[in-house]
């Protein structure tokens, strides 16, 4: 039979089937939902726990959530320019042990006595460098994110254990002296940084063109090509800046442990929920630096109050693994769709 | 059939293009040569290289031979970025929007405006631009700050062109603009068009729809097998004869015919309705009979079977099975009542990929085979060995993994499985596609046969030329409705598209 023969007059496809109101509500109440109970939370704190609710105890959550808070803004940037497919779309699983070797390479140069900027300059590198072969790998090569930062991050982890040898590297240094200090007094200075990179990323991702597109990039690949965008650079970039975002949390847990400080690991489950919780705080169910800054902090509530209440603190990882599920289920029913 | 003119000079000048994918040729020195400011129709059927040809003016892919030129000038490298330098703009049928976009968002990304030429948006001048462009240029008031993803096809479809339109043009192109829109919309787009071509933009513009063709365009290529067979003239060529080029002459040789009578109704449903997705849908297949339904993506069409088959629940009405009434409770309870259906996704839903051939076929009928607690292998094997041989599936043998099979022969393994149950009423859904035209051929006829041997059969198909060569009767449904039902010998594919697109009342009135 020859393959001349066609037989196709094959019909269009109406796209323009009826969007459902459904749909719309849910989103709503997902939304709404979400600050509730982050609300309903906080109150019930600040029932049950005596000192819940103090100032100093409110700035100690900030404080406590700088470094994982600074590692799930690093992970939105993935997001944001992978899309949050959950297969397929953008994730560092790197970030957790990125920290760890950085934390590694920031407290063994202090320790061969290296002064403050050549460390944070080596630091800063390694975080990147991690990031770059993320970028490479998932890029270039074509890996699916998931997989190729599950590499880097079992790299990461042996690259740590070969400097550390599996130990504590104590460090101090004056940068490391400020920052687990009070600036003024009563507010930590690493929630103040934390803070900081959060405004800096936000006015990069939410007020800027390069933001907006890397946005494009993640949310539509093919629209964001068709509007000329280098695609593979903005996905890139954002493997670089989580690399660079692990870098600056790994110096904060240095200032927080004083020394490189081995399981950093276990980091990973707590940045992923941020990242991905992030998402339900906003209206178009996309990882937003607001959403995550807002979730680190009611991860940290949580943390903190049963801390406050005697609860064992190893609950919370149980919560974050309900949460993980709660949050990826909606927001993959609830999102829109185009076309 | 009469060569438009073309002394003017060309905005656009596709020569000889040739293009491979994986070994298959999807353009075969193909040509089109579009005047500058005129509006130039391009048709074919679906697979006549007509998204290539556009996607190598796009710069998506390069073309292995041939050469573009953009007004006179040959662009050895296009890229997407080169093309809209050029002033090459895409209207894509799947419209290229991030669905969690705002609309202002959508129409600038790219070209956002910023704050005193600083790298900071402007949101406000973005919104109030986007406003005052889609009223301007449609007369429509989208709100701005609206969702892409929460819009309309057609909205979105109406964000896609201004944004378009915001780079000042030379050359637009239309894939399939029309194919979400209802009449009204595409009046006001066909007056777009009009205003774009005063403004001497030169216009490309793709559609399934003829008639549409005449109505805008001042030239139509027609392509066929990856080459364009044809420039003519769209308002002094008849349809009829577009189609004929659009179409090998030989397609009837496809369609066995056998002469069948109709016996006593093996299927009957009655005002069956599925919130949101039909409503009262009656319809009958009759013994021996082969209906047709069709209808565009979200007509209910696909809906409907689902229902009978018992994957959706019918909120209303009754569906008999040889004047059993079943409840649409469950694909069980279905194949109990003896239907087989036909899966369109059979990759993803029919086939066991480690398997053998030969237990995917058998695995839905070894009731069949049965003997006692035992499998008759020897009758098992004849039957899977004649249905190897009917449907002409190439493989090393029965034994082999269907995993080792080529994709089109996976599909053909799992019709096999259902049309060896031989059951009394057959729910085909897309039983062509993905397959070559050799196996389509072996499918025709072997539907044909089981119609034959006084089986019951409804096809949905988007396939219209195969419906029409397949069918007794052809159904068509529109935004969940049966809006034509009659029989095939006194229809044509035009009909069966204007009822599908919901033009058939407009055109009839």
């Amino acid at each position: 039979m020859p393959d001349t023969v066609q037989s196709h007059i094959a019909l269009p496809v109406d796209v323009a089937v009826p969007r459902s109101r459904a749909a719309d509500t849910a989103r709503t109440l997902v939304r709404a939902g979400s600050l509730l109970a982050f609300v309903a939370v906080f109150a019930a704190f600040a029932a049950a726990a005596p000192g819940f609710l103090s100032a100093g105890n409110l700035a100690n959550v900030v404080g406590q959530s700088a470094v994982i808070g600074v590692l799930a803004l690093g992970m939105t940037l993935v997001v944001v320019a992978g899309g949050n497919d959950v297969v397929r779309g953008g994730i560092d699983l790197s970030v957790a042990n990125n920290l760890g070797l950085c934390a590694a390479v920031y407290a063994t140069g202090l320790g061969a006595g290296w002064g403050d900027g050549a460390a944070l300059a080596a630091t800063a590198l390694a975080g990147l460098l991690v990031g770059a072969v993320n970028a490479v790998s998932v890029v270039w090569l074509g890996i699916l994110p998931l997989l190729a930062t599950l590499a880097a991050m079992n790299v990461c982890a042996g690259l740590e254990l070969v400097l550390t040898h599996n130990t504590v590297v104590a460090a101090s240094s004056p940068l490391l002296d400020v920052l687990s200090g009070e600036y003024p007094a009563g507010v930590p200075v690493l929630g103040e940084v934390l803070l900081g990179v959060a405004a800096l990323l936000a006015v990069v991702l939410h007020l800027t063109p390069a933001g907006l597109r890397l946005y494009a990039v993640g949310g539509h690949r093919e629209a964001a090509r068709a509007a000329g965008l280098p695609v593979a650079s903005y996905v890139a970039a954002s493997y670089l800046g989580s690399g660079l975002c692990a870098a600056v949390a790994s110096v904060l847990s240095v200032a927080l442990l004083s020394g490189s400080t081995t399981g950093s690991g276990d980091m990973l489950l707590a940045a992923v929920v941020t990242a991905l919780l992030g998402v339900v705080f906003s209206r178009r169910l996309v990882a937003t630096i607001p959403g995550t800054l807002l979730s680190a902090l009611f991860i940290g509530i949580l943390i903190n109050g049963f801390q406050l209440l005697n609860i064992s603190s190893y609950w919370v990882n149980g919560v974050q693994g309900v949460l993980i599920l709660l949050v990826v289920a909606a927001t993959s029913m609830l999102r829109p769709n185009a076309g | 059939m009469t060569r438009p003119d073309q002394a003017s000079p060309l905005a656009l000048e596709m020569r000889d293009l040739v293009k491979d994918f994986a070994g298959v040729r999807a353009l075969d020195h193909a040509n089109l040569r579009v005047g500058r400011g005129t509006v130039h129709g391009l048709i074919g059927q679906n697979g006549a290289g007509k998204s290539t040809l556009i996607k190598l003016l796009a710069g998506i892919h390069a073309p292995d031979a041939g050469t573009i030129a953009v007004e006179g000038a040959v662009q050895s490298r296009l890229t997407p970025h080169r093309a809209e330098e050029l002033g090459i703009h895409f209207i894509h049928q799947d419209r290229l929007l991030v669905p969690t976009f705002t609309v202002a968002e959508s129409l600038f990304l790219g070209a956002e405006p910023r704050r005193f030429g600083l790298p900071w948006l402007n949101g406000g001048a973005m919104r109030r631009r986007a406003a005052t462009i889609l009223r301007e240029t449609f007369g429509v008031d989208l709100p701005a700050g609206a969702l892409v993803g929460e819009l309309s096809a057609a909205q979105q479809q109406l964000v896609q062109i201004s944004r378009a339109l915001l780079n000042r043009p030379t050359i637009l192109v239309f894939d399939e603009p029309t194919a979400a829109l209802v009449r009204r919309e595409v009046d006001s787009l066909f007056g777009v068009i009009g205003r774009l071509r005063a403004q001497g933009i030169t216009i490309v513009y793709i559609s399934h729809y003829l008639h549409e063709i005449g109505e805008i365009c001042d030239a139509v290529t027609v392509m066929r097998n990856g080459a364009d067979v044809g420039t003519v003239h769209p308002r002094t060529t008849p349809a009829a004869d577009l189609v004929s080029m659009m179409v090998a002459r030989d397609i009837h040789d496809m369609f066995p015919r056998r002469h069948r009578t109709a016996g006593p109704p093996v299927l009957s449903v009655t005002g069956l309705r599925a919130a949101g997705a039909f409503e009262n849908v009656s319809l009958t297949v009759r013994r021996g009979e082969i209906v047709g339904m069709t209808g565009l993506v979200g007509s209910g069409a696909k809906d409907v079977l689902r229902c009978l088959f018992g994957l959706q629940r019918p909120d209303a009405g009754r569906i008999e099975i040889e004047g059993a009434r079943i409840g649409g409770r469950s694909p069980s309870a279905a194949v109990a009542g003896g239907l087989a259906l036909v899966p369109e996704d059979r990759r993803g839903h029919g086939v066991a990929l480690s398997l053998s051939v030969r237990e995917n076929t058998t695995i839905a009928s070894l009731d069949r085979f049965a003997r006692g607690p035992l499998i008759d292998r020897a009758a098992e094997r004849s039957e899977v060995d004649r249905l190897i041989r009917d449907l002409a599936i190439k493989t090393p043998g029965r034994e082999a993994a269907v995993r080792n099979l080529s994709g089109g022969n996976q599909q053909k393994v799992v019709l096999a499985k259902w049309l060896s149950r031989q059951s009394n009423l057959y729910l085909l859904d897309e039983p062509t596609v993905g397959v070559d035209v050799g196996a389509k051929v072996e499918i025709y006829r072997l539907i044909d046969e089981l119609a034959g041997k006084g089986a019951g059969i409804l096809v949905l198909s988007a396939d219209l030329l195969e419906l029409l060569g397949l069918c007794d009767r052809i159904l068509v449904m529109y935004r969940g409705r049966i809006v034509h039902d009659g029989p095939a010998a006194a229809t044509d594919s035009d009909t069966l598209l204007m009822h599908a697109t919901g033009a058939g009342a407009v055109v009839h009135a």
